[in-house]
């Protein structure tokens, strides 16, 4: 060969020699474009936030493998309106911030080579308090999302799935008028990739919730509530949803608030009192965004236990009459505190649920089954779960910031503190919950209001399963003048 | 010269980089797939549990990472929601795998299975209540065919491939890039070919009546899978039965199983019972074994966790010492002994399953080791066992056909044809489990007297007592 070469010289040579040069620039151009593709495609890269509670409210979990991607999530609203309750996603209790394009509980993070959005704890644990019909709405992070309609969230997600016109063609150019700036390579990964992906992925989804929240014989959870441990059945274990027996798929239970997270350590946690490690809870809720033990941004995490375990409850907001508190306080003392303060003797401990009355949907939901099945969670990793346990009541919650937890009772049944202290036949046996303006007379929040600014407000009936308002009997006994100065005091708390 | 010279060296040097090659690539190989961890629990009664008696090398043995997520790839193959626990597995909380499942690392973490698996009993006071655990009891709501042909269906699925199985694990465990490799072209291959061996093995199966809760066919896996018996057509269906409380069975002498098969030793009865596991007489776990034995020699008999009216059962004790001590006391005549066929006129199926030709091969099966047997014989007749903790201890007869000690003493007439078996709330009325009525029949197996094996008569004692005796004898009997 080299013989060959040798003997062809001039002109033949060098036109051998330029193809080879050429070549050998197209392999370093081939490897480079490889290389830009691969960096492009495996980057893992969320948007950050040094102040923590920006980060709080904003911060990526690692759960964006669980949400449309960004483009996505910006077309839907405009596609598909007629899915929403209201207007855009505000209609479902979303809380938007000046200078925010997403709401508080969204995340970004750019991965697989796309803009994806993820969920984190703000999603369900940050709330909006008005003090009147016209004012505009203070928020308040890690309190329960009381306006919040988490199921109407996942049922707009699904009907945009199954709707026909959930296509590439449809989709890609109201992306792009959104202000989408896409590339030759994004749009191909959209068109024959991305948007089909979203919709199949959006369709299993659905497949496997569906016996929870698109079934007629399931009533729906409402603002502010969620079937807490019902979906880990479906999502995680996916279980056969549609052989459970009705009466095991509800349940539902108001979003709590996630402040002061040190005091509770060793406490039994969770309205039913089945887990007593705050860390447990954390990657147990954490799961709940969409995260998976391998996706879970594990720092970004800890960032935020870290910040809830000394985050303090927020103050209540209006004025407080001192005297009839300090009147309240002893009354409180001795009729309340040994559940729910946290030196009191219950404190986290479960009160059976024949003791404390109360509906027992929620309790039963969450089957030994599921107890056991979640040791499994996290196996491989020095975290996996070892704590749950199923329990037979409902545990003694402390009552810090309680002004801002209405409604009240796991099942969020009693819309005020001072409702609460009536007998449960003199409580309001129909009341509508979600809106924010707050009821500063009864403490918690108006809850006679169908409807407002366009929005409809849930009906609480409690006759509905699920939904009873009845037990929790203690203080309905005292006399008015003791409720007052007992409220009074609960404001300070 | 300098050629050959440069050449030999070139060789030399691609040579040595081979053999490192060959044993970095062996080394990683026999540490990933092949290297045993020990594992060995404190407790003997941890050791019972979640004890390993070798089984994680043949048969059943499932990767874990495989195990983990085969009900959420497959939940139909399940008899219900609840993933493995709807097979009736006894979990304790806080713990990554049941009861008598094993999870032993030998190069990658393997479930096996361990004598607790069908015998430790789960037990709840009422529906809602969580249940209560007891190891060494019969697992009397464990559907040990069940769990076997769960893992056959999935092996049998085509969806059981490496695409579906690596991308349910994916999410939930980064096992790195080898093990991943590893899984893909060995392991998942390996399992599901073990799988469908052991359902080839197992075939005979579905050519006779199901087991049931609680129930297993103890001796004809073993005669047609390794004692060389052809596979013939009888039915040994048989309840799951108690291990507690063995010293004063082994003090006197009494015969094990329900046909009393053995007269001891009682090690012949646990290696016995291994080798039915699927354990292979090289692979014996011969010191951990018998601290099972030592164990089970002293494991207390559990008491009834519910009232006893006690002036009642001193009454039934009269009863009791009158009719039945004679078979069924320590210092009783018979206790222990097999009572013919003939008088005791039970389902002849579980005692026609063992025949002359299996004990000869049972007996020279393991001749060359120093264990071997030689006390396996055949009977005509059932065992009188002793009664200890008869409370937990139903269904009855050893078909287990009578739900419960009520119905056992009415006669087989009035006894129920038709009920669900399983299910783990307890009747405390009847003394046994609830095996009627919505939840029975949701979460039981429906147990059919008229099916060959299944039949509920003979043990006629007692069925003439009054019915104030009745009640005494059977309160007396919680107290057992």
């Amino acid at each position: 060969m080299n013989d060959e070469i040798a003997r062809d010289s001039g002109s033949a040579g060098s036109q051998h020699k330029g193809w080879r040069r050429a070549l050998i620039a197209i392999a370093i151009v081939l490897v480079l474009f490889a290389a830009y593709l691969v960096r492009r495609f495996t980057r893992n890269e969320p948007v950050v936030y040094d102040n923590i509670v920006e980060h709080y409210k904003y911060g990526s979990l690692g759960s964006e493998g669980f949400s449309p991607p960004y483009w996505v999530f910006k077309a839907l609203p405009v596609m598909f309106p007629e899915y929403l309750p209201g207007k855009g996603y505000q209609s479902l209790g979303f809380v938007y911030e000046e200078g925010h394009d997403l709401p508080i509980g969204f995340s970004r993070r750019r991965l697989n080579g796309l803009d994806g959005v993820g969920l984190n704890c703000a999603f369900c644990h940050t709330g909006t308090v008005r003090d009147t019909p016209t004012s505009k709405p203070r928020i308040y992070v890690g309190m329960p999302a009381h306006q919040f309609d988490i199921e109407g969230y996942f049922k707009f997600l699904f009907a945009c799935a199954l709707d026909q016109r959930f296509t590439p063609d449809q989709m890609i150019p109201v992306m792009e008028s959104l202000g989408a700036d896409f590339d030759p390579i994004d749009r191909a990964l959209y068109r024959y990739v991305v948007i089909n992906q979203v919709r199949l992925g959006l369709l299993q989804a659905r497949d496997r919730l569906s016996a929870l929240i698109l079934n007629p014989e399931v009533p729906p959870w409402g603002l502010g509530r969620v079937d807490t441990f019902n979906p880990y059945k479906a999502l995680q274990l996916n279980y056969p949803m549609h052989e459970i027996p009705v009466n095991e798929l509800i349940g539902p239970a108001d979003f709590p608030q996630i402040w002061n997270q040190a005091p509770r350590e060793g406490l039994y946690l969770h309205w039913d009192g089945n887990n007593n490690s705050v860390d447990e809870r954390n990657l147990g809720a954490a799961l709940g965004t969409g995260a998976t033990p391998t996706s879970l941004d594990y720092a970004s995490l800890d960032r935020i236990d870290k910040w809830l375990r000394e985050f303090p409850p927020p103050k209540y907001p209006y004025p407080i009459d001192q005297a009839l508190a300090d009147k309240g306080e002893v009354i409180y003392h001795a009729q309340c505190s040994s559940c729910h303060d946290f030196d009191g003797k219950y404190i986290g401990t479960v009160i059976p649920l024949e003791k404390i009355g109360t509906d027992p949907y929620r309790l039963h939901n969450y089957t030994y089954d599921l107890t056991v099945n979640q040791a499994t969670l996290y196996a491989g990793m020095p975290w996996r779960f070892t704590h749950w346990r199923k329990s037979d009541g409902y545990a003694c919650q402390a009552l810090d910031g309680i002004w801002a937890r209405a409604p009240y009772l796991h099942n969020g049944s009693v819309p005020t503190l001072r409702a609460l202290l009536e007998l449960p036949e003199n409580r309001p046996a129909v009341f509508y919950r979600g809106y924010d303006v707050y009821d500063q007379e009864n403490v918690g929040f108006v809850s006679n209001v169908p409807e407002a600014d366009g929005r409809k407000y849930f009906r609480m009936d409690r006759t509905v399963p699920g939904n009873d308002n009845g037990g929790h009997l203690y203080g309905t006994d005292l006399s008015p003048e003791e409720k007052d100065a007992l409220i009074e005091y609960m404001k300070t708390l | 010269m300098a050629k050959n010279g440069k050449h030999g060296r070139r060789w030399i040097a691609l040579s040595i980089v081979l053999l490192l090659l060959v044993g970095l690539v062996g080394y990683v190989l026999w540490s990933r797939l092949l290297r045993e961890q020990p594992l060995h629990y404190e407790a003997a009664m941890d050791q019972f549990k979640y004890g390993s008696i070798g089984t994680e090398k043949d048969g059943l043995r499932v990767p874990f990472w495989i195990w983990l997520v085969l009900p959420r790839i497959f939940p139909e193959y399940l008899p219900g929601p609840g993933g493995y626990v709807s097979l009736g597995f006894a979990w304790e909380e806080g713990h990554e795998l049941p009861i008598g499942l094993t999870k032993k690392v030998i190069g990658q973490p393997m479930v096996g299975i361990n004598c607790a698996l069908c015998h430790t009993a789960t037990v709840r006071k009422d529906k809602y209540t969580k249940p209560d655990i007891y190891p060494t009891a019969p697992a009397h709501q464990f559907d040990t065919q069940g769990y076997f042909r769960f893992l056959f269906a999935c092996a049998s699925d085509p969806r059981f491939n490496a695409d579906n199985i690596l991308g349910a694990i994916a999410p939930n465990y980064d096992m790195g890039f080898i093990d991943r490799l590893l899984y893909r072209y060995i392991l998942i291959p390996q399992t599901r070919k073990g799988l469908l061996d052991f359902k080839k093995e197992m075939s005979w199966m579905d050519d006779r009546p199901d087991w049931g809760r609680g129930r297993i066919d103890p001796f004809n896996p073993a005669k047609f899978r390794y004692l060389g018996i052809p596979v013939d057509d009888t039915i040994g269906n048989a309840d799951n039965m108690s291990v507690w409380n063995m010293r004063p069975k082994v003090e006197n002498g009494y015969h094990y199983h329900w046909d009393g098969l053995l007269d001891g030793p009682l090690q012949e009865v646990v290696l016995s019972s291994a080798l039915g596991d699927s354990v292979t007489p090289d692979t014996l776990p011969l010191d951990d074994l018998k601290r099972i034995q030592d164990f089970l020699m002293d494991a207390p008999v559990p008491p009834y966790p519910y009232t006893i009216d006690q002036q009642l059962a001193s009454a039934g004790e009269v009863v009791f010492q009158a009719n039945c001590a004679d078979c069924h006391a320590i210092g009783g005549a018979r206790t222990g002994s097999v009572i013919p066929i003939d008088e005791i006129g039970t389902d002849p199926h579980r005692m026609d399953s063992w025949t002359e030709a299996s004990v000869a091969a049972y007996n020279s099966y393991a001749d060359e080791y120093p264990w071997s047997f030689t006390h396996f014989q055949k009977n005509e007749g059932y065992n009188a066992t002793l009664l200890d903790g008869i409370w937990l201890r139903g269904p009855y007869l050893h078909n287990g056909s009578v739900p419960t000690l009520t119905d056992m003493l009415e006669p087989p007439a009035n006894r129920p044809s038709v009920f669900w078996r399983g299910y783990d709330v307890y009747d405390q009325e009847k003394v046994g489990f609830v095996s009627q009525g919505e939840d029975a029949e949701r979460y039981g197996w429906k147990l059919d007297i008229s099916v060959p094996g299944n039949s509920n008569s003979g043990h006629l004692y007692g069925t003439d007592l009054s019915a104030e005796d009745k009640q005494a004898l059977v309160e007396y009997l919680k107290t057992l």
